[in-house]
This record gives C-alpha cells, structure tokens and sequence, in this order.
C-alpha cells in the first residue's frame, strides 16, 4: 500500500489526494440526494433569496480568494527569489551576514560591504574545481540602474549567451540589463553611490557607451549595467588590477599586486562536491563562503513556519466565514418553514427537505469556492505584477496543487458542517409550518 | 382505489391545551364524497390536516382501512400521504418561484424515478385539463383562479385514491367552480376515489354524498346523511 | 502547504508500519562502496530498489530544487577538504519526488527511494554523479 503510492508519480499523487478530499463531499451528496431530482426546486429557492445569496456567495468567494491567492503567492515569491538566485551557486564575501551579502550579491541591494583582496581572488580563481570565479565591483549608478563592474564570463553566464549586440572589448564599454533604459550605441556618465545620495559629479564625467544588450533573466540584475571591473576601479582612481605593462587588459587573469579588492566573488564550480569543498575552505577569519540557495532555503523555512501559521489562519477565518454562512442559512431557512412543510404534507420523505436545504447550502459553497478560485488568482496575479516591478524579481504565482487540495478540503469540510443547518428541516411540525 | 374512513375518539388539542377538534366518531364508506362545512375557525382545516395525518397532536383514532394512521411513524405517515392522498391547500401553497408544470408535478421530484415520467404525465393532462395552458410561466404572476387550478392540478397528479380539498372552488368564478365540482364528482365516481371537501360553496356541498357541519372543533350533525 | 504532509498521512493510513520497516531497512552510507570505491554487492542488489538511507541534508546549492546531497556526518565538518580528486564515498545525491524544503545541516533525516548506481550528469547544473536515490521523500 504505501510502496505502491511511494512509487506513483508526484503528480498522480497529487490527483489522487484531489480525490480523496473530495470524496466525503461527494458521499455526502450522493447518499443526501440518492433517487430524489430536486434541483429546480432548489434553483427556485436560491433565486427566490438571490440578494442574500449573492452576499453569502461573495463573503466565502472573497474569503476563499485570500486564502488561495496567499498560498499561491508564497510559493510564487519563493520559486521566484530562487530562481533569481539560480546563477549564484557559491558566493565568497568578507566575513559578515549571509543574508546582508546575499542580498548584495544576488539581489543587488545597496549595502556597505568590505572588500576581499588579491590574494584571496587568486586563490579562488586558482582553484582546479573553478570554472568560473568572477568579481563583483558595486558601488555606482545611472538613474535607477546600479552599476557592477564583472568580468565578461560572468555577464555570458548571467545571460546564457544571450547578449544582443556584443561583449565589451573595450575600457569604456557595457553591456546593459533587458530593463535599463539605455539602448545599444547611448552612452552615459556614472554617478558615486546609488539613489538620491549619488554624487553625479565624482568621476570627472567621463562617457560610457553601451554596446550588448542581455536577454531577460526575471531578476534584479536586468536593471543593471556591467561594465568590465577595470573600469569600476579605474574610474575610482585605483589600480585596475593588471601590472602596468598589461594595463590594457580587460579581465582575468588579475594580479593579485595591482588588485584593488572586490566586495564579492561569484564562484562556479565544474564539480558537485567540488561546490562543497570550495565552501569549507573559504569559511575562515577572513572570507566567508556560502551559497545563496542554502540561505534562502533557511529563509523559506523559518518563513515556513510563518506561513503556515498565516494559512492556519486563513483557514480559520474562512471556516468562520462559512460557518457564519451556513448559520444564515439556518436563519433563512426559516423564511421556507412553509414551503418545506409542504412537500412534507405533500409526501416528501424527510431526506428529501433534508436534501434540499443541504444542496442550498452547498451550491453556495461550491460557487463561492469557484468564484474565490478566480478571485485568488486575480489577486494572485496583480499581487506579483506589483512585486515584480517594485523588485525586478520575476514572481508568477499560478495556482498549484496545494490550493487545489486546499480547496477540495474545504469544500469537503463545509458541506460536511452544512448537513447541520439542514436539520433545520426537522424543527418544526408540519401543520405549525403550513400554518406559519 | 381507495377505502374506508373511520375515525373515534379523535382528539387535537393546541399547544397550550386547548382543544381544537373533538371527533367521537366518523364512517365514511369507501369511494364517499364528504362535505364539510362551518363557520371559520370551526376546526375544518385542522380536521383535514388530522385526516392526512399531518397533526403530531391528534389523540384517538384515525383509520384509513386497515392502516392507523395516529399508530404510524412520521416516516410512514409520510409515506402514506405520498401513496394515497392528494391535498388541495385552502391558500394553494405553491412555488412562486416554479411554472405550473412544475408545481404541479412536484411529487415528482422524490417520487421513485419509474414514477416520475407518468405523474409528470398525468400533471400535465391536468393541467390542460383545467384549462391552464403556460405551463413555464412561474407562477407568482398567476391569478387566484389559475393559482387554485394548479393546485388542484398538483393534488390529482399522484392519481391518489383520497382527495382532501380545503376550499377548492374558493377563488373560481362560478363556472369555473361549477367544471372543478363536476370534475372532482367524476372522478370520485369513475375512478373510486374518496373525496373530502371543505366548502362554503352550496353548489360543492350539494354534489357531495354527506355533509357534516362543524362548529367549534364539535360535529354537530354527525348523521347529516344525505340520499346519494 | 501546510496540511499536506497530514494529508499524505491520512492517506497512507499507515504512518507508524513506514516507520517500523524504515528502522529495520536502513542503510548505512559506506555499506554501498567497496574499498575501492566500486559498488558493494548491497548495493548492486539492491539496484532499481526502493531503499532508506538516513544521514544529513549538506546545505543545498539551489532554493526550491528537487535535489540535494545527503552526508553522512552533518556538514559543519567538511568531508572532503583533504580528498578532493574522487567522488567522496560518503555522500550521495538526492533526487526528491517533491521540492525540497530545507532541513538543517545538523538534523538527521531519513530518505526514501529508488537506488540508481551508475554516472549521470545533471540535465540543469552539469554535475555529474555516480550514486543517486531518486524519486525521494525524507524526514
Ligand atoms: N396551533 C394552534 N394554537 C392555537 N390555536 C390554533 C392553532 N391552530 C389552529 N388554531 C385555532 O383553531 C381553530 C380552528 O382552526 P382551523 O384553521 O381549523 O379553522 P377553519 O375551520 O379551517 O377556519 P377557516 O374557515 O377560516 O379556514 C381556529 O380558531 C384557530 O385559531
Ligand atoms: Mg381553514
């Protein structure tokens, strides 16, 4: 039994326990509504109290939406930042906060952070394990766009290849992100520092020109212009990290005498394991190691636990939202004491009122629950096209399988709980009733 | 199809106590029409609703040939209704929400699914039998006449073997009245039915095989036998 | 989400049997190498089979991926500093049937899955390995 659904594909699983937690639901109606064919009867009532089940229907829509909508959005926002961390395997700083550097490295927010020095690059891009050990120069701006002085394998790997125009080859040259306002063949002049604070002035005015383009890549980094890490520290007025009689070389191999220091390195490592040992031999007193996805990993999962006190709570709002429904239900039921007392006089089984007041009941939650399906997306939807632009990360949230369980849960809990107000069917006697 | 009433002893008291309608005693041969009549608030109604079983109050003993209605379960009093009794409402009691077919073959809606299509049929021959031709037209924008047809269209569509009619005619112009009464007539006598008719209608009451008079819950001319 | 795991409880009906046999069942990391690093006989029978293996999640390269590599001592303390040339014989790759949510590096967990022997290079990051469980769930 277990073996057997250890082997079903994720997917099937997932169908399976849809099913599963629709199932009470769909027992429930099928032994309610066995041999009876109610429904214009019941599509009579539902029209006669529209207005009210209209306000019922919006109450368990909206309270079913935030519910979906936050769960989706979540995962959205996580699948996101991982994603836009996904080129970011090992990341070396100086020693400080994971969280403070990754935030830097990856998702390029400003920060003051120290700077790691030839030597250690060296060591780094040395390494035999290392395909790739790029610096990262921070610090300067254009407008909106934050400047990063790398090497251009790094800007290859960022952007899969995908650079319209070409690669810089040149000192004043960058390549800009898929959402800088600059164009292939414009130019600009950097300012110190990022924001309001930038100093326009500092770097004398001297022109960059913008010659490659890269393709989208859904993270903060399409906002970027990257200039080769020479230019960065030239325009700083330091070494740029080559002997003088190489001084026109643009990228690596640095030496390590004329390396100004750069606040981070991007490794990327040809072997699994190698990942690992890069790891432990950069965590010393002077450099930090970490991989950006282990960090977010520990964020999701303290923000696990957050979320799921935050869905526990949704959960609860909603079964109040719709165990207050249903006690409507029960109080507009007894607007029908008449009508019910009817059928009954006429020969209507009890189930058979019984039914009725139960299919009232969970046609408005089914609808509800549908409506609040759409509802959520919406929500879902707006919520990270807002996200996306305010943070450049790109967030899709789509509604997955755990809504749907969530859903089919709740519609199994509910129309379980709304064989209560059904009873409402045996309250009074039939004669009271055809009298009231 | 039908059979005997008799009735002893038969008590209903309110909730508080009072007594609405004492019955010492009432035959009523198989196939009889029986006309009840009495000042308002005599206690008709609620001898009808006794007779079909629908009072939880009734004391004594009511029984349709062999079966005690009083002795029954409310699930098989129930079921009794919906095998052998067709009631017309004094207030019609319909959806207004429902067009006149589907009012008047609402039984069908938790009869046996072999029965549904013939009581849908039968409901529908009622109908335009009683001269009610939209059958989809919901029926809050019906007059009182055409209301009261389709009730009475609702009460035949279970072809039940006793009818109980509250008012039937109430809210019919006189010929209208005067087709429903004949109608009723045949098919108690045709079919053999068991026909039992609240009315202030002399024209009704005058086509019935006995009358009673009622007045404060008491008969009060048990033996108002009439020659057939 | 949330109740999912109570969810996959509730159909399985029988959490505490998984257990029992779990205990019973587990592998130990280095029972599936040789000296020489080839494949134990443990390991070539048991091929292509569902099997548990416990030991600690290493801190995982990507957020939100179907993989990590299990170790068999927690990462703090690195397993490969000196040894770099070969595949390390105590760690292995996991290919979960789920997104992985990370464990920390110090808490023992206990994977379930199907044993697969053999080279494979990662179809996303390129990385190569020689053992891997695969359509994995732990705890
Ligand atoms: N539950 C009750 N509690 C107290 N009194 C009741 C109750 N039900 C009915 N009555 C009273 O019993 C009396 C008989 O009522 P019933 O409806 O049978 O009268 P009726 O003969 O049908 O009158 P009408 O011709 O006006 O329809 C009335 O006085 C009514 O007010
Ligand atoms: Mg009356």
């Amino acid at each position: 039994m277990i073996a057997l659904w250890d082997g079903l594909p994720a997917e099937t699983q997932d169908i399976a326990l849809v099913v599963l937690l629709i199932l009470p639901a769909l027992i429930v109606g099928r032994i309610v509504l066995r041999g009876y064919a109610p429904w214009p009867l019941i599509g009579a009532l539902l029209w006669r109290f529209r207005w009210a089940n209209g306000l019922f229907v919006l109450l368990i829509a909206v309270s079913v939406g935030m519910g979906i909508g936050l769960l989706a959005q979540e995962r959205g926002l996580r699948q996101g930042t991982a994603a836009a961390a996904d080129k970011f395997d090992l990341v070396v700083t100086a020693p400080g906060s994971e969280i403070t550097m990754m935030l830097a490295a990856v998702f390029l927010q400003p920060s003051d952070v120290p700077l790691l020095d030839g030597a250690t690059y060296a060591a780094i891009a040395g390494h035999e394990n290392v395909a790739l050990a790029a610096p990262l120069g921070f610090g300067d701006s254009f407008g909106a766009s934050p400047i990063v002085g790398t090497t251009a394998e790094f800007a290859i790997h960022l952007s899969d290849g995908r650079i319209e125009g070409r690669m810089w080859q040149d000192y004043g040259e960058a390549v800009v992100g898929a959402l800088t306002p600059l164009q292939i063949g414009d130019g600009f002049i950097p300012a110190h520092g990022v924001g309001d604070g930038a100093e326009h002035d500092a770097h004398g005015g001297e022109e960059l020109h913008v010659v490659g383009r890269m393709g989208a890549t859904g993270t903060p980094w399409d906002r970027a212009i990257l200039l080769p890490i020479e230019t960065v520290w030239d325009v700083h007025g330091l070494a740029n990290g080559h002997a003088p009689e190489h001084g026109e070389q643009i990228g690596p191999p640095f030496d390590p005498a004329y390396f100004p220091g750069t606040p981070v390195i991007i490794v990327r490592a040809n072997e699994l394991w190698a990942n690992y040992a890069l790891r432990s031999e950069f965590i010393t007193d002077r450099t930090m190691a970490f991989f950006p996805g282990t960090v977010l990993g520990n964020l999701y999962r303290v923000l696990g636990d957050i979320r799921q006190a935050i869905s526990l709570m949704t959960l609860v709002t909603q079964s109040l939202v719709a165990a207050s429904v249903l006690l409507g239900l029960f109080i507009l039921s007894n607007l029908f004491q008449r009508q019910l007392a009817l059928l009954r006089a006429l020969g209507a089984p009890a189930r058979f009122v019984f039914a009725i007041l139960w299919s009232y009941g969970a046609v408005l939650l089914v609808v509800g629950a549908a409506f609040g399906t759409v509802l959520g997306m919406i929500a879902a939807t707006v919520l990270s096209r807002v996200i996306s632009a305010r943070t450049d990360i790109l967030v899709s949230a789509p509604i997955g399988w755990s809504e749907i369980h969530y859903l089919a849960g709740f519609i199994s809990l509910m129309t379980l709980l709304s064989l209560l107000p059904a009873l409402a069917a045996f309250r009074k006697s039939i004669v009271a009733g055809l009298r009231s | 199809m039908t059979m005997p009433l008799s009735v002893t002893d038969c008590v209903v008291r309110s909730d508080r106590g009072r007594v609405l309608l004492s019955v010492p005693s009432l035959e009523l041969g198989p196939g009889v029409s029986l006309g009840i009549r009495g000042p308002s608030g005599a206690g008709k109604s609620t001898l009808l609703y006794a007779l079909a079983g629908l009072s939880d109050r009734a004391e004594g003993s009511i029984r349709w040939g062999d079966t005690e209605l009083l002795a029954l379960s409310t699930a098989r009093r129930t079921q009794f209704r919906a095998a052998w009794i067709g009631m017309i409402f004094q207030d019609f009691l319909l959806f207004d929400e429902l067009g006149a077919l589907a009012n008047a073959s609402l039984p069908a809606m938790f009869a046996p699914r072999s029965d549904r299509s013939a009581l849908k049929t039968r409901a529908g021959a009622q109908l335009a039998h009683l001269g009610i031709t939209a059958l989809k037209r919901t029926v809050d924008s019906f007059s009182g006449g055409e209301r009261q047809r389709v009730a009475v269209a609702r009460a035949l569509s279970n072809d039940a073997g006793i009818l109980l009619a509250d008012e039937p005619t109430a809210s019919l112009n006189r010929d209208a009245a005067d087709a429903l009464i004949a109608d009723l007539v045949a098919k108690v006598r045709n079919n053999g039915k068991t026909l039992i008719a609240v009315s202030h209608d002399a024209h009704l009451l005058d086509s019935m095989d006995q009358i009673i008079s009622l007045t404060d819950g008491q008969i009060e001319t048990p033996s108002g036998a009439r020659p057939a | 989400m949330l109740t999912r795991r109570a969810f996959a409880l509730i159909a399985l009906t029988f959490p505490l049997a998984a257990r029992l046999y779990a205990q019973e069942g587990t592998i130990k990391l280095r029972d599936l190498y040789n000296k020489d690093l080839s494949f134990s006989e443990l390991a070539i029978s048991l091929e292509g089979k569902r099997i548990f293996v416990d030991g600690f999640m290493a801190p995982p390269l990507k957020a939100e991926s179907d993989f990590f590599v299990l170790t068999k001592k927690p990462m703090a303390v690195c397993p490969f500093c000196e040894s770099s040339a070969d595949w390390p014989d105590d760690i292995l790759a996991i290919y979960t049937k789920r997104t992985v949510k990370v464990t920390p590096f110090n808490v023992k967990i206990l994977v379930h899955g199907v044993l697969e022997l053999g080279d494979m290079t990662d179809p996303d990051t390129g990385f190569v390995s020689r053992v891997r469980i695969v359509d994995a769930k732990y705890k």
